[in-house]
């Protein structure tokens, strides 16, 4: 194969006392892209090895591809609702496809901003620390691009990206060792740090190109219930998603295809999906119940459907870094996400919307819920010791 | 009759499981003992090359440990003294003599003591391994129980009953020689199957195991009859060894029979070979055919044990102490364009990323013969932090938390090691893990490092 040539041609550069040395995680990140690697159990071709020799197929390459896939739906739903909510807002009459092309061309710049940057710095420092780039990144640069608002500007979300993946994930050692989710620690640190770019009915339609007149407001349903004024969108339109909002985070529908690939193929956990929207369901069915104000009334299934309530959900509480480990935990986990996301947009007068909050905060929590319920599990096999050294004594 | 299911797991179909055909090997050419199959020898040489010795001889014993002394299968002259690394012992190869010759060993005795006598003298004690630590135990061990499976449920699954016909006498003899030392045996077979007269063994509890790979294995069996606790002992013992045990002791002769089948996808014919413990492997492959590798594979690995948890040796080898099978799998030494990214019908996989992995249980079953997977030592991938949660859980039918261990064993944390169940678990209970973990950890030699170390602290 002619590529391959061309690797095994230019690889001894890049190795140890090569011209290009200190590229050789880049080029390591490229030559794996192409091929998976040639290495072999044990290291070598030949005898000693002891231990497992043949090695599943799946790696994480693999495994980040196929949540990429997963976001797809949303992302092209997205790019079309983009051009959607600018077509309604301006009262221009465009076709499908111009839609789909606005929204594909607002989308550009944020998804290569947010790539550039990241993908960048990560390669800066495995070139520091000698090591292989982790391909972490190829799914969370892609996701911090589809919760920001299609407004934001550029050199914030080139700072936010870059404070995510430095503070919230590189100090800590690089992807896998991180315990907060790097996407949403860019959205916090947009949110908190530009809080008039990322909230309010102004930013969430882009304008067209060559337009001179004042920006148009859309209000989301969750800055609606907000102000106390009545929802506009009905249940339907939040399910499909053609309403204003975060650019991919809209459309239900589009999600759950997503999730359905990431359940079928085993990536996500099933048990924090379904914990989510237990937890949540059940919070919104308490003020349900309450009723004491125009909010609490909502009816509680519209919580999954308004802001990024599925998004979090699908594809951020089931970072398998960042959320709980135990199979008990992640039950625990995944329900108090729902309950506090719910809790959070109803009760917290200050913010819209409790998802990204909800789970940054039981990120946070994840290690304590598995400490416990391993010590269970510690507890458990204490007694029996402890019933063992009886009948012998 | 009580059958208990394991349901965690995975039984991995590899093509070239053996036939039930046996051939006799000749003893001739080279034999070897290795002192690295075993965990923690310190290997003190007793012979020279050169030397003369009879099946039975002893060839080293272990300083640490005054039972272990390791004799020669066979009897003719010491051929070579393998050494590696700052001179540290590897094998000692034996060509055996035309005839063969054997020490007499006293097999009158009928005390436990005297029983434990013949064994070490022997060389038998070698075949005991001691849990926690898989260890050869001290000749005054006192283990809770003696473990042995004679289910495999590894990858390309040897048929132990089979393995051990003709030997029914020598078998219940073994068993009756370790009930006497050691008191209650625990002797597991396979549900569901004709285990012909293990089914009636005495002076052993018989259980039944059902289920995917671990079941198999004794670690599986002993957390289902009676868990290893803190501060206690049990032993496990090779079924073929058993009646290598009573062989001895109704002959007075040290004859560590071994049948060994050669199996996997390259063999074209898979079969069992009679033969010794630690015969060349060499004698073994020049009776079998060999399929022609297609690209891009181009060599084969041979493997004495399961791919799972087996080592790998050399073309020019030696058979392992407990090996009953070698494997012989093509090495994956070759780059694979995107392999990420392709669908694949033919890689194997546990997680459901490749679109084969929607059909693998239906050709598991047999039902569906569609898709045939190919297995090689390809890693398939590049080592990264342990990412992926969730998938040790299904495969560990034990009650510990596999990710959890793993992790207390890299930072060599003592204490968490044992209140997470480090006691209960050998490297190869935690092989299935290491198969399927997305981030390509040396997960075995992760345990047998934690493992060492709370060895070492004991001073065992």
């Amino acid at each position: 194969m002619i590529l391959r040539d061309i690797f095994d041609k230019m690889k001894p550069n890049f190795s140890k006392d090569g011209r290009f040395e200190k590229l050789s995680s880049t080029f390591e990140a490229f030559e794996s892209f192409a091929f998976t690697p040639n290495t072999v159990t044990g290291g070598k071709v030949g005898g000693g090895y002891k231990g497992s020799h043949i090695r599943d197929a799946v790696d994480l390459k693999r495994t980040i591809i196929t949540v990429v896939i997963a976001l797809l739906p949303a992302l092209l739903f997205g790019m079309w609702n983009i051009g959607h909510q600018t077509a309604i807002s301006y009262s221009l009459d465009w076709g499908f496809w111009h839609q789909l092309w606005f929204g594909f061309l607002r989308m550009l710049p944020i998804i290569i901003v947010s790539y550039v940057v990241g993908l960048g710095i990560e390669f800066l420092f495995a070139e520091i620390r000698h090591e292989e780039v982790s391909e972490g990144f190829i799914g969370t640069g892609l996701i911090i691009s589809m919760i920001v608002p299609v407004t934001v500007p550029l050199w914030q979300l080139a700072l936010a990206v870059a404070f995510a993946v430095v503070i919230g994930k590189e100090v800590f050692g690089g992807s896998g060792y991180n315990f907060l989710n790097p996407a949403l620690v860019a959205r916090a640190f947009l949110f908190f740090s530009y809080p008039s770019h990322m909230s309010g009915d102004s930013v969430w339609v882009a304008t067209p190109f060559h337009f001179a007149g004042d920006a148009v407001t859309g209000a989301t349903p969750l800055g609606q219930l907000m102000a106390g004024q009545p929802l506009q969108a009905s249940a339907l339109d939040m399910f499909i998603g053609t309403i204003p909002g975060s650019t991919c985070e809209t459309s239900v529908v589009a999600i759950l295809l997503g999730a359905l690939l990431l359940l079928a193929t085993g990536i996500a956990s099933w048990r924090i999906m379904l914990s989510v929207v237990l937890g949540g369901g059940l919070m919104g069915l308490l003020f349900n119940a309450i009723g004491a104000n125009e909010y609490m009334q909502v009816p509680f299934y519209y919580h999954f459907l308004m802001g990024g309530f599925a998004f979090g959900c699908v594809f951020m509480a089931t970072d398998p870094v960042t959320a709980a480990q135990t199979n008990c935990g992640k039950w625990i986990y995944g329900f108090l996400i729902g309950a506090f996301a719910v809790l959070l947009r109803v009760l917290n007068p200050a913010y819209p919307e409790g998802m990204m909050l909800a789970i940054l905060l039981m990120n946070c929590f994840a290690p304590l819920i598995d400490h416990c319920v391993v010590a269970r599990n510690i507890k458990r096999r204490q007694k029996r010791w402890a019933t063992a050294e009886r009948r012998t004594a | 009759m009580n059958t208990t299911i394991i349901k965690k797991g995975l039984d991995i179909c590899i093509p070239g499981t053996a036939e039930r055909r046996v051939s006799d090997m000749r003893l001739t050419g080279c034999f070897a003992v290795k002192p690295t199959d075993y965990v923690g020898v310190k290997p003190r040489l007793l012979v020279a090359e050169g030397d003369p010795v009879l099946a039975g001889t002893p060839l080293f014993e272990d300083k640490s440990n005054a039972a272990a002394r390791f004799t020669s299968p066979v009897s003719g002259t010491v051929k070579a003294i393998a050494r590696g690394d700052k001179r540290a012992l590897l094998a000692v190869v034996v060509e055996a003599d035309s005839e063969q010759k054997s020490v007499q060993f006293q097999t009158s005795a009928s005390t436990a003591d005297g029983m434990r006598k013949t064994m070490i003298e022997s060389g038998l004690w070698t075949l005991l391994r001691q849990r926690p630590f898989g260890i050869i135990p001290q000749a005054d061990a006192n283990p809770k129980a003696v473990f042995i499976s004679a289910f495999d449920s590894s990858p390309l699954p040897v048929d132990i009953p089979f393995m051990l016909n003709g030997r029914e006498q020598d078998f219940q003899a073994g068993i009756d020689i370790l009930h006497t030392i050691a008191g209650t045996v625990h002797l597991s077979l396979q549900g569901g199957k004709d285990n012909g007269f293990l089914e009636k063994v005495q002076n052993a509890e018989i259980h039944h195991f059902q289920g995917p790979h671990p079941a198999g294995l004794t670690g599986t069996q002993i957390a289902r009859i009676d868990p290893i606790n803190k501060g206690e002992t049990v032993w496990t013992v090779n079924a073929q060894d058993v009646a290598t045990i009573g062989q001895l002791f109704s002959t007075g002769h040290y004859c560590p029979q071994r049948m060994v089948a050669l199996c996997g996808p390259v063999v074209g014919n898979s079969q069992y070979y009679r033969t010794l413990s630690g015969a060349s492997v060499e004698e073994l492959t020049k009776q079998t055919t060999f399929n022609e590798l297609s690209e891009p594979l181009s060599d084969f690995r041979l493997i004495s044990g399961n791919v799972l948890s087996g080592t790998a040796i050399a073309k020019d080898g030696f058979l392992s102490t407990e090996c009953d099978k070698v494997s012989i799998i093509p090495e994956g030494n070759y780059y694979d364009f995107m392999g990420w990214l392709r669908p694949n019908f033919r890689k194997f996989s546990f997680s459901r990323t490749f679109l084969s992995g929607f059909f693998k249980r239906k050709a598991e079953s047999g039902k569906r013969k569609a898709f045939e997977f190919t297995f090689d030592t390809g890693k398939h991938g590049s080592d990264r932090p342990l990412f992926v949660t969730g998938e040790f859980e299904k495969l560990v039918p034990l009650d510990i938390y596999p990710m959890q261990l793993i992790k207390a064993c890299i930072i060599g944390d003592i204490e968490l090691m044992e209140n997470l169940g480090i006691y209960e678990v050998e490297p190869e209970d935690l092989s299935l893990c290491e198969f399927a973990d997305t981030s390509k950890t040396e997960i075995q030699a992760i345990i047998r490092n934690g493992l060492e170390k709370i060895r070492k602290e004991l001073g065992l």
